[in-house]
Formats: C-alpha cells, structure tokens, sequence
C-alpha cells in the first residue's frame, strides 16, 4: 500500500535490507528472519552436542586422554585445552548476534520514527480498570471500540486512569505501556479492514483476562462520514461511560463489551 | 554422630567437649539447635523442596484454568483466584525455591570446597535458614488473610497498593518478602567474608572451584541486587501499612518509580538463581567427562563480566514505558553485550566433552539435558533482544516460554546437582535407575509443558481467556505440566528410599572428580577436616593440628578471651547486624561445638512482629478483637525478638577456629570487621535506594517547585552537630577500650548513648511540630519522602542506641578491655549512620 515504502524521513533507506511498512510488516520479516536462523544456530549447536556426547561415550574408545593426567581428588582446580577453538565458536556467535540485532535497530529507527504528524490520525487512549477510553482530535470519545481509516497511519497517546495497563493489538503488531501520570506514544498503520481485537497486556486486576476493545478498521470514506457525524456528539456525556453501554449509536458492539466486563467487576 | 545430651537446652556453654553436647543427627532437638553448615544445607534443600510443591501445585491450578479459554463465569478459579495463583506461584518459585535449593548446596558444599570447617558466622547462617523458613511460613499465612498478593510477582505499582489490593493478605506477602530478604543479607555477609577470607592455604581466588566461584559471584550481586529490593518493599510495606504515597496512583511518577527499583534488583536475580545452576554444571560436566573445563580463565572472566553488567540491563524490562530512544539504545546494547558471555560458558561446556569419556549418570544427564535447555533459552532470548520483535513479544507467553526454558533450565542442574551430591549428604548412593526414569520423564514433560508456550505464543500473559485456536497448545502444555511434575514423585521416592536403604557411597563414588569435597568421608565428619587443610605443595594436603605454624598478618587475635558480641537491629525489617567473633581457646581446642537456639527463637519473634503488622492500614490497626490480637502479636513479638538479640549476644558462642590461608582482598583484617563492612556496603545500596526514589519523584514532580517539609532546618542542623559530636565520642570509646581504661570506656559509650537520645527527642520535637501543622506521612508525596527516608535513618540510630546501650552495660562490667573489637565494629555502623545524615540533611532541609 501507500504507506508500505516508508516515509520520508532522516534515516537512510539501506536498500530494501531493512524492513520498512507497517507494523505488521516489519514484526513479521524480522520475526521470519529470527526464526530461521534461530532454528538453524539450535539445530547445529545441539546436533553437535549431541554427536559428541554420542562419539565420546563412556566404552566408545575415542576419548583420548592420557590417564596420567586425569583428574584426581583434591588437585587444585586448572582448565584444559582447547582454547583456540573456544574463541572461534565465540567469535562467530558474536558476529550473528551483534549483526543481526544492529540490523534490527534500523528498523528500530524507523519504527521509532514514526509517522509525521500530519500525515496521521492522533488518538489519545486512557486505560482503565478494565477497558479502553478512545478520544478523537475533535473531542468525541468512545468506550471498548476504536475506529481508524485504513492505510492512514495512526498515532496514539496513551496513559491510565489507575493502574498499570498495557494496550495491544496483536494483529496488527502494536503495542505500549499505559501508566498513570506518564504518557506513552505508540503509531501503526492497517492495511485492511476488518475488525481487530485489542487487549490489555500487562496484569491489572480481576479484570485483566477480559480487558480488551474492538479496533474496526475502515474504508477511509466510511470512516470520514462517521467521523463527520461525531462532530456534534462530543460531549461529556461519552466520557463518563465507564461501565455502562457506549452511547454511541455508531457502535453496536460496545455493549456487549461492557456487560462482559460487568460481570467481572461484580 | 555424637549422643544427645537432653539435659542441655542452649547448647555451646562448654568449652572443652569437641561437640559432645551437639544431639546426633536423629534428634529433633538437633535440627532447631544446629549451626552446623552442613546440616543448616540440609535444612535449606529440604525447604526448599517443599516451597517446590507448593508452587507446582499453584502451577497445575494454573494449567488446568488455562485447558479451554475461559470467558467470564466459566472459570475453575476465579479471576481474583487465578491473579493470586499466578503471583504466588512465581514468588514462590523465585524467591522460596530457586535460590534456596541453590542455597543448600552453596552451604554443604562450599566450606568443604575451600577447605573451611564452617562458615565465618555459623549462628548467623542458622539465622538465615530461620528466616528463610519463617519466612515462607508467613507467605503461606497470606492465604488465609482474605487472599495473598494477586499483582503478580512483579507486583507493578499502583496495583500493588491497598486501593486496589485491599486484603490483609496481600501486606503479609510483601512483608515475608521483606523477612526472606532479611535472610539473604545475612546470608551474603556471612558466604562473601567466608570465601574471601577463610580459604584454605594456596587456594587462590584463581583456583577456587567453579561452583564456588559461581556461589561468591552469586552472593555479590547479591548483596546490592536485594538491598535495592529491601528499599523497594520498604517503600511498598510503608505505603501498605502507613499510608505513605510513593506508588499512589495520583504520585507523578509512582508506577514508574517501582519498575525502576524491582527490575535494578529483577534483573540481577536472574543470574542470581542461574549463576549457580551453572557452577552445577561445570563440576558434573568436568566429573563425567574425566576432563578439565576448557578455557576455565575466561569461563570466569566470562562470569564475573555478567556479575557487573547485570546492574546495567533492567531497563530493558521497560522498553515499552515512556523511556527515550536514546536510553532504549543504551540498555540494548547492554544486553547484548551480556548475552555474548554466556555464549562463551556453553561453548567451553560444550568443548569439554571433546576426547572425554562420557559417563551417562543421573547427575550428567540432568545437566547436559539443562544445557539443551538452556541453549534454546538462551537463542529465544536473542530475539527479546532485538527491541522490534520484543515490543511485540511484551506481555506474552513468549517471554514464559523463554524465561521457563532458561530458569527451570536451572532447576534441571540443580536437580542434577542434588542427585551429585547426594551420596555426599547422606552416605548412601541412591537408585540409578530410577534416576535415569525421573530424567526420561522429566526431560519429556519439560518440553511438552514449555515448547507449546512457543507456538501459542501470542497468548497474553497471566490471562485465562485467550484465542480458541491456540487451546491445543495450552492443552499440550497442560499434560506436560503433570508429567513434569509427577516425575518428582520418582525422585522423592528414589531419594528418600536411598536415603535409609542405599547402599554405602564411598569418599568419592564418580571416578574423576576432583574437588576437595570428595576428600573427605560421605557424610563429612562434623569438622570436615580432621586437621587443616592446604594446597601449598598444589594439591589437598591436610595437616594436623600444631603441625602447621598459624600464617597471620596481624596477632591480634585473642588468646584466653571469648568474646561474642551481636549487635542487632530489633524489630521488624533491618536485617540484624552482628558481628560473632571467632575465638580461639587458650588450650588450642579443635572442634567447634556450637548449637544454638536463638537463630530459631530470633526468627520466630520477628515472624510474629510482621504478621502482627499486617493488618495495618494508614499506621491504625483494625478495630475489635482482631486489631487487639494484631497488636498484641507484634509486641509479643517484640519482645521475643529484642530478648533473643540479647541472649545471643550473651551466649557464649564458639565460632570455628581457623588458621588463615588465601584471604585476598581482606587479607590481616578480622572476620568480624571484614562482614561490618559488607554490611554496611548493601547498607549504602539501601539508603541509595531510598534517596533515588527520591531524587525520582522530586524531578517528575518539577524539582523546583518543590519545597522542603521542615520550614524551619535549625533542628536538622543541631541534629547535624549531635551526631558528628556522637562519631567523636565512638572515637574516644574504642581508645579508651585500647588503652584498658574502663572508666573513661563508659564514660564514652554513655555519652553516645544520651547524644543519640538527643538526637531522637530533637527529631521527635520537629515531628510533633509537623503533625501539629497537619503534616504527616500521607499528607502528600514530599511529605511520604521526607518522613519515610529520615524515619528510616531514625531506626538505624535506634537499633545503633541499643547496640551501644549493650556495651554500656558489658562495658560497665569489665568487657572490652582485653578484646576493643566490638567497639570498633559498633564505631563503623555509628559513623556510618552519621554519613547518611550529611546526605539527608542537604538533601530534605535546604535543596
């Protein structure tokens, strides 16, 4: 899509090497990336293990030492050979590892980066025990549902009524703590429509478990048109709805959401 | 073991029976009375096992929750429930198994490793395993108070505060914290001046065996990792119990503040529980493949490296909070720097197999199947390295599965380790094949409970409601959770039938091992040593008693005298300071015949004070019966607690006689100066914990906009000038005592004592003042710093006031003249306090 080429921005663009896209995408090629070597390293390394311990079984013959210098009770503990190989192996973990998470830090770069301003939809997020409270540039706030355009990049404030929260939405990779008296900041773009689950992540209550919010994802002239209709709607009336049923009209699932969480409380 | 002598109930009031009043090994009596290093291990290990029980039982309640996804009203546990397991299952693991069991095997086996016969403090290592246990009693006590702790074992703020967690129960948890915190202090006072100072003769720190050196890297970080955790459950318990408002949810920046404090001490602690395992490792990997470690030098290079950079990672708990890029940059790079020591240790492992003879054991099998595990750990990890993927994996069961695999990784060598050394412990060998079953099984359930975890990874952590399509994983994961726990009931059974039954375990039943515990009888004699042992011709020699001329720096240990002195902190949450010195009788006795009953008591009396505590809520019991029972608890034990400080310090105590051999860096230094400083340096982490919590809310609560809570300093200054006068008077009290003027000794322990009382009525004055002016604790959170930091400095001079009002009256009569050392060591803890209030007093009176 639109915003897959990544924004113009101060980082250098490394030639298609780091992954660029929405949240999604770069979770995604770097977690595949990770997986694959992660799996092939695991791999070699226990399959030599275990072909060693194999090969130098007790009664196999090919263990070499000189029983002259075995171990005896009571020597003072020294090392034995072998260091160069020691070094080697060392050397080359350290150059996956090191390589490997340099490269993610471009991308950490860029995710970090975010989306400009005026490019994207700001939404302020307030967690509290147990649900989410959305509120749009124009005042109008919603309670357990968050509607965004998609292919437009949305930023996100959070922060928390009480305790310490944590606002996920796994679909689309995204991700941030939401604390009290501080304020977090978090972007992503949604590629398609469709309705997401949002939960919390961090452990908050009774409620904890059943803590989540639906993120409907629009076709952008949907979301304009319903966007348009909350301008008269922004009142405080949405604001207090913290337990009870959305008063939104626009948000059918709301309800059921918040009858969930009553049940919880209760 | 020697008979019981029922008639003596305090044993270790006679000098010249060489453990003849020590009841034998069958007595319940000698189980309470014992300092025994070998039998206190004993007691650890066996603790610590059933602390394992009892948190794979919350586990399984866990795992069964978790076989379905469970919406609202269909859960087996209840929400709340579910919370509380899930908290106290991870404490319970952490705190009471992991390190514990690690624990038993550091106190049986490091003395023998290093050639000592006891540990430097023996009673204060029966403190320890007391406090531990009293600990864990007063955890389990939490239950029963309307519910333990449900915040999870990180116990993020504001939740962890009695707004939202209001039982009683939830207090009581994070007060047994605090008593199993006590504990470790002791602990590591008594294991760093043990290993650095009591080795024997040419075992250098260079040649110390690697489950040693893992022990004293362990006890370091120790020391300051759970320092920086007691000033966090200070803050927490004063904000539970007193109403103070660090962590309130209104505080600027109270949730913040405490993922500061816990992950600075969260972090190390994961090295702390693993560095052990993997000193396991190293001695069974040597013994079973007839090698020496490779690269051993850069193994412990590698180790001590991890032990000084585990103080700078913990943000990367917090990569999701409001912490710049910048900081996020900093803490990655740390973190993988840390990682790449640990890739050295598995390859020198690995390595040491090459051209070995490889003996398939219980003991190897358990530690090569921990390296498996902790090789997939360990890879798993790498991806929370990179900072991309762990915003993602924040809050999932990937971080279970990975911290699972590397943690019960540990356990697995532990596990490995017990069955190594248990023909040691016990003198029978246990069942082979039995143990080859419990690793089959073990091994399995393993990776069946924890591999899923990996695929079903997207599951939020500590939620019971999760995506339907990942149920067959939990599933998976929920009957590898029963074969792995079940498979203990094989090693219960193995080790406990071995234990009567087995057959007799040679000195050394694994050809090849060669460390010095293995020199000795199965079980060790109560001495260890039948003489002193010495590796000045390079390998274990044990010389008989007189043989060897005493190498000493400094003469100045006393002949004729016996003196033990403890000067302790009363009360509820200071560890005790103490200061037992080791004596040495004038007709050169050998054999220490110590038992003692006040670890137990002392231990029981501050068991009852916290609990008595618990129900507090702004500083006001509950009304009723109730509240009257609380309190009448806590003064009970009170008492309990000041009147066994007491007979411990009059206990004629005799400590293990040793002839100095390697003592680097402490190297001429007395035992008991040598824990003084120790001490006082976890002392510093504390203080420096309190005073950057701070220094934190003054500058999120804009620093210059905050005014200082006395408006008027001069009665801080006055008290400025009656303490710096007191550090004068301490001064004139230990050369008063070195020139045996007995008068002037009282007369100056006497006027530290009226100054210090000065000092508290000074302060009590301005407090009174304060609260007058409607100021008190929970007034605001500049007045919760100022009272809470300076009300802990408070109790430090009133533990230092009982201290000195001890020596008065010993002084008084006639002790001290010949042997000045608890007046000097009474001197370090009292110009130490008054350091603390040249920090305090610019920082809450005049900034």
């Amino acid at each position: 899509m639109v915003m897959a080429r990544g924004f113009g921005s101060s980082v250098p663009l490394q030639s298609g090497i780091v992954p660029r896209g929405s949240r999604a995408v770069v979770f995604d090629s770097i977690f595949e990336v990770f997986l694959l070597l992660g799996t092939l390293v695991g791999v070699v390394v226990l399959g030599y293990m275990l072909y060693n311990a194999y090969k130098y079984r007790f009664g196999s013959g090919n263990g070499d030492f000189d029983e002259a210098d075995r171990l005896t009770v009571g020597e003072l503990p020294t090392g034995g050979g072998g260091g160069r190989k020691l070094f080697t192996s060392f050397f080359m973990s350290m150059v996956i590892v090191v390589s490997l998470i340099s490269w993610t830090y471009l991308t950490l770069l860029y995710v970090e980066e975010g989306p400009s301003a005026e490019d994207s939809l700001h939404v302020e997020v307030e967690g509290y025990q147990f649900g989410w409270r959305f509120t749009y540039p124009n005042g109008h706030t919603t309670d357990g549902v968050l509607r965004v355009p998609a292919d437009k990049p949305v930023r996100l404030t959070l922060t928390s009524a009480d305790v310490f929260h944590n606002f996920g939405i796994p679909a689309l990779r995204v991700k941030s703590d939401a604390i009290p008296g501080q304020e977090t900041e978090t972007w992503f773009t949604a590629n398609e429509t469709g309705t997401y689950t949002a939960q919390c992540y961090e452990l908050c209550g009774a409620g904890h478990s059943f803590m989540s919010a639906e993120v409907i994802v629009m076709p952008p002239d949907e979301y304009e048109a319903w966007y348009e209709s909350t301008n008269g709607t922004q009142s405080s009336e949405n604001t207090s709805a913290i337990h009870s049923a959305d008063t939104n009209a626009l948000q059918p699932t709301a309800p059921a959401n918040a009858g969930r969480l009553t049940e919880v409380v209760v | 073991m020697t008979d019981t002598n029922p008639e003596r109930t305090d044993g270790g009031t006679v000098t010249d029976d060489h453990g003849h009043d020590f009841p034998g090994t069958g007595s319940i009596k000698r189980w309470f009375v014992t300092t025994n290093h070998k039998d206190v291990g004993i007691l650890y290990i066996v603790t610590s096992l059933f602390f394992l029980v009892l948190g794979g039982v919350l586990a399984w309640l866990m795992r069964i929750q978790l076989l379905v996804p469970r919406g609202p009203g269909e859960t087996i546990l209840g929400p709340l429930a579910y919370n509380q397991a899930v908290s106290a299952h991870g404490l319970l693991m952490v705190f009471w198994f992991l390190s514990p069991f690690a624990f038993g095997f550091a106190n049986y086996i490091v003395p023998l490793q290093m050639g000592a016969k006891d540990l430097a403090f023996p009673r204060l290592n029966a403190l320890s395993y007391w406090l531990y246990l009293f600990s864990g009693i007063l955890f389990g006590v939490s239950f029963f108070q309307g519910g333990t702790f449900s915040g999870g074992w990180t116990m993020y703020a504001p939740l962890s505060v009695p707004t939202f967690t209001p039982d009683v129960g939830a207090s009581t948890a994070v007060l047994a914290l605090v008593l199993f915190v006590a504990s470790v202090t002791v602990s590591s006072v008594n294991f760093l001046t043990t290993m650095h100072r009591m080795r024997a003769e040419g075992l250098t720190l260079r040649s110390l065996p690697l489950f040693s050196w893992t022990i004293l890297l362990t006890v370091w970080m120790m020391l300051f990792a759970f320092a920086a955790l007691l000033a966090a459950l200070l803050v927490l318990s004063s904000d539970r119990l007193l109403g103070t408002t660090y962590f309130a949810m209104e505080s600027p920046a109270g949730a913040l503040l405490w993922t500061h404090l816990f992950w600075f001490f969260g972090h190390p602690e994961v090295y702390i529980v693993f560095f052990p395992a993997l000193g396991v490792m190293a001695e069974v990997f040597q013994t079973f493949t007839g090698r020496r470690i490779v690269g051993r030098k850069w193994f412990i290079i590698a180790m001590v490296l991890v032990a000084i950079q585990s103080f700078a990672v913990w943000m990367h708990h917090m990569f999701l909070t409001s912490i710049n890029l910048q900081v996020k940059t900093l803490f990655m790079i740390t973190t993988i720097g840390i990682s790449l020591p640990f890739d050295l240790m598995v390859f020198a492992l690995i390595y040491t197999m090459l051209k070995g003879k490889i003996r398939f054991t219980t003991p190897f099998l358990f530690v090569f199947g921990a390296l498996l595990l902790f090789i997939i750990g360990g890879i798993t990890g790498v991806f929370l390295g990179a900072v991309v993927l762990d915003y993602e994996f924040r809050g999932t069961y990937w971080v279970v599965a990975h911290f699972h695999y590397v943690m019960v990784g540990g356990v697995t060598a532990l596990v490995g380790g017990l069955y190594y050394w248990f023909p040691k412990m016990t003198g029978r060998m246990y069942d082979e094949f039995l143990g080859k079953v419990h690793f089959a099984i073990y091994f399995v359930g393993f990776n069946l409970l924890y591999f899923p975890l990996f695929v079903a990874w997207e599951t939020p952590r500590r939620v019971f409601d999760y995506a339907p399509e990942l149920a067959p994983w939990h599933q998976l994961a929920t009957v590898g959770g029963f074969v792995l726990g079940l498979s203990f009931l094989v090693m219960f059974y193995n080790l406990f039938k071995s234990a009567f039954v087995g057959d007799p375990a040679p000195d050394n039943p694994w050809e090849y091992a060669h460390t010095a515990e293995w020199a000795v009888p199965s079980p060790p004699p109560l001495e260890n040593f039948d003489g002193t042992p010495t590796y000045r011709n390079g390998h274990l020699e044990v010389i008989e008693a007189g043989e060897i001329a005493p190498r000493r720096d400094r003469s100045d240990t006393p002949a004729g005298s016996s003196v033990s002195a403890d000067g302790g902190i009363a009360a509820s949450s200071k560890t005790a300071v103490s200061t037992e010195l080791p004596t040495v009788e004038s007709t050169a006795v050998e054999g220490p015949s110590h038992a003692s009953i006040w670890p137990f008591v002392l231990s029981l009396g501050a068991f009852l004070v916290l609990l008595g505590l618990s129900p507090l809520q702004e500083a006001a019991f509950p009304s009723g019966m109730a509240g009257a029972a609380y309190a009448t608890t806590a003064v009970g034990g009170g008492v309990v607690t000041l009147g066994s400080l007491v007979a411990m310090g009059l206990e004629p105590f005799h400590g293990p006689v040793f002839e100095e051999g390697e003592a680097w860096p402490f190297s001429g230094i007395d035992n008991g100066k040598v824990g003084m400083w120790i001490f006082l340096a976890s002392d510093v982490v504390l203080f420096g914990g309190f005073i950057g919590a701070y220094v934190f809310t003054r500058f999120a609560f804009g620093w210059t906009g905050w005014e200082p809570i006395p408006s008027d300093p001069i009665p801080g200054l006055v008290n400025t000038y009656i303490l710096l006068t007191s550090s004068f008077t301490v001064v004139l009290a230990l050369v008063a005592a070195e020139k045996q003027h007995k008068g002037a000794l009282v007369t100056s322990l006497g006027a530290t004592f009226v100054l210090g009382i000065g000092f508290l009525v000074n302060k009590g004055l301005e407090w009174q003042h304060l609260f007058h002016e409607g100021i008190w604790l929970s007034t605001n959170v500049r007045s919760s710093t100022f009272f809470l930091t300076t009300g802990l400095h408070a109790a430090h001079v009133i533990a230092g006031l009982i201290i000195a009002l001890y020596l008065t009256a010993r002084a008084w009569r006639g002790a001290y003249l010949e042997d000045s050392r608890s007046v000097e060591y009474f001197g370090l803890y009292w110009h130490f306090v008054d350091i603390v209030w040249l920090f305090l007093f610019p920082l809450f009176y005049i900034l």
